[in-house]
């Protein structure tokens, strides 16, 4: 499976894996046209200040997820082909059970109305997530965790890196 | 290896797909009343009419085809013989298995009040034909009552509300949800609730139902003399493990079938997991019924790892714990929900529209109430199980608290809790009799 490793040191706290994040979930896919004071544009991802400096917290999609154990609607599933828990709004019932058992406080109730629960859907069907595409520090880069638990790095196309993605972080 | 499973809901349905997953040649039957899959926990949204029976369902629509699973829905068990290795059912059919699980969950109670199993518009919530009476009844009448404020009471008499039908809720305690929240967290409900025409009569017991010439339910008389009328009665005051079948056979039961941390019951190759069984608790460190939906699911994936032949134990059986949301207002709770004695404290942090109450001894999280807000409730809670010190300048700090004051990350990328860094005691709890 897929995972976005964290390079905590390298963080810089400037919140763009943020604004992708929110972008990315709206139609027109744009930071220009977010609305920034709609509280349905929250972002799935978090940067919180810790002991040493501001730390990413996304969520893990854990190989025995917590949340998923605790959902009692079927709305959050493990999915055995692609690794990633996934979440079906239309199944949650707002419950909370999963907001109760996640150890890291990363899945919340969402939206205005804060009906449902919320959780990274890994950029679904996108080869790279927005947040890592849009961190500059190279703090977020994506990994393969094969079964045996073997970690490979998985490099951005040049295109998509651009100058932002320092090559030894590809090369470590 | 036939692997036989008693029950369709978070335990049996678990175990299957765990079995399944590592035994892929082996038969697996699963028999049960229910002739649905449907979460118990949703069945309040039938009665409010949000949801219908087919939006009930918490596995996959294919589970039974996809899992290769044998499903004898209809029927239940009604005798075991260990030695033989076989299940007697309802219907009169005989099944052998080589490991069995018993999941059959539990029943919903009837208190010894005067006429209650004789109203004829009485009914306890815990099936799915239950959900579909109740919702029946209420548009046959205009006032409910609910007897019992727990979470299954509550939950049915916000969705009879939701309905329009005028609700009564009594309860013995002082207080509504008396085992998931504080005074204050339950006044706020209460308040609100009351605001929405819901009536409470806490502190209160029902003496007797009183019923017309044709066992019709026409009111509740209560004790302190009150009289609550009503043409239905919902009961809410707990449930009882399924085990009456069991009777005469070597499985060792108490208050529900006794298993070991491999979810097995006294007998080699018969497990238990979910409601029906009494495990040791990991917040307490005491055995007893853990009746909460996560708990079953984890003891079902066990059982299911067990009886496929692949050792594992049951971890984080924790069980008090707690979430909620009434009013469009989230709550959840965990561990102790008011400080037992003076060696603990409560720290408590207050906003317009939210409440947020910790208890702590010795510098470690013993139980939280957290309404409004329940962001990173979940931080909260495995600080709580982890027995994390957070004494000094994060116990300053516990309502701001996230991980990244804790964060660690594995080389696959996984979160955990460094115990160098955080050293974790397991959570001694001396008395449990204020939870």
């Amino acid at each position: 499976m897929k995972r976005i490793f964290i390079n905590q040191e390298l963080c810089q706290g400037c919140r763009n894996c943020q604004l992708a994040c929110m972008a990315g979930h709206t139609a027109e896919q744009s930071v220009l046209y977010l609305d920034l004071e709609d509280p349905a544009n929250r972002a799935w991802n978090f940067i919180e200040a810790g002991p040493h400096g501001p730390a990413p917290i996304l969520c893990r999609h854990c190989d025995e997820p917590a949340c998923v154990i605790a959902c009692m609607s079927g709305a959050l599933t493990k999915n055995s082909a692609t690794g990633t828990v996934d979440q079906d709004p239309e199944k949650c019932a707002g419950c909370w059970m999963c907001v109760m058992s996640c150890p890291f406080g990363v899945i919340r109730p969402n939206g205005r109305e804060s009906k449902v629960a919320v959780k990274c859907d890994f950029c679904s069907g996108r080869p790279f997530p927005n947040c890592v595409e849009a961190c500059p520090t190279g703090a977020l880069t994506l990994i393969e965790v094969d079964a045996q638990g073997a970690v490979k790095k998985i490099c951005p196309p040049d295109s998509m890196a651009g100058e932002t993605a320092p090559e030894e972080v590809c090369n470590q | 290896m036939r692997y036989l499973i008693l029950g369709a809901s978070a335990a049996g349905i678990n175990a299957a797909k765990t079995i399944r997953q590592l035994d892929g040649a082996g038969e697996i039957t699963l028999i049960s009343r229910d002739e649905q899959v449907y979460s118990r926990c949703m069945l309040h949204l039938l009665i409010s009419g949000e949801r219908s029976p087919e939006q009930a369902g918490f596995a996959e629509a294919d589970f039974f085809k996809r899992y290769k699973v044998c499903w004898l829905a209809g029927r239940e068990a009604i005798g075991l013989n260990t030695a033989d290795k076989k299940v007697k059912l309802s219907n009169g059919e005989e099944k052998r298995y080589d490991r069995l699980l018993i999941a059959t969950g539990a029943s919903s109670v009837l208190p010894p009040v005067e006429n209650l199993a004789r109203g004829k518009q009485v009914r306890g919530l815990h099936h799915l034909a239950d959900a579909q009476a109740i919702a029946r009844l209420a548009g046959e009448t205009d006032a409910a009552a609910v007897i019992g404020a727990g979470l299954v009471g509550m939950d049915a008499a916000y969705a009879l509300a939701r309905r329009g039908v005028k609700v009564s809720v009594i309860e013995a305690a002082g207080q509504l949800l008396p085992l998931q929240l504080d005074r204050r967290a339950a006044a706020k409900y209460e308040q609100l609730c009351r605001q929405r025409g819901m009536e409470f009569f806490c502190g209160e017991t029902v003496e007797s139902v009183l019923l017309d010439a044709r066992d019709n339910v026409r009111g509740l008389k209560l004790k302190s003399g009150k009289t609550v009328p009503c043409g239905m009665v919902v009961v809410a005051a707990g449930v009882r493990p399924n085990v009456e079948f069991l009777a005469g056979t070597p499985i060792e039961t108490g208050r529900g079938v006794k298993v070991d941390e491999f979810q097995e019951t006294a007998v080699t190759g018969v497990f238990a997991a979910g409601d029906v069984c009494e495990s040791r608790e990991t917040f307490t460190g005491r055995i007893m019924l853990t009746p909460v939906w996560p708990a079953a699911v984890k003891q079902g994936q066990a059982a299911g790892f067990n009886m496929a032949g692949v050792p594992k134990r049951m971890e984080d059986n924790f069980a008090f714990r707690n979430a909620m949301t009434f009013c469009g207002i989230p709550a959840v709770s965990f561990g102790f929900i008011n400080a037992p004695d003076a060696s603990y404290r409560e720290l408590i942090d207050e906003d317009a529209g939210v409440y947020k109450k910790v208890i702590l001894r010795d510098g470690r999280i013993k139980g939280a109430v957290l309404q409004g807000d329940i962001t990173g409730a979940g931080l909260l809670a495995a600080l709580c199980k982890e027995g994390i010190d957070i004494t000094g300048e994060q116990q300053e700090r516990i309502f701001e608290l996230t991980y990244a004051d804790f964060f660690a990350q594995k080389e696959d990328g996984a979160f955990y809790f460094d115990s160098k860094r955080f050293p974790s005691s397991y959570p001694q709890v001396t008395s449990i009799k204020a939870i």
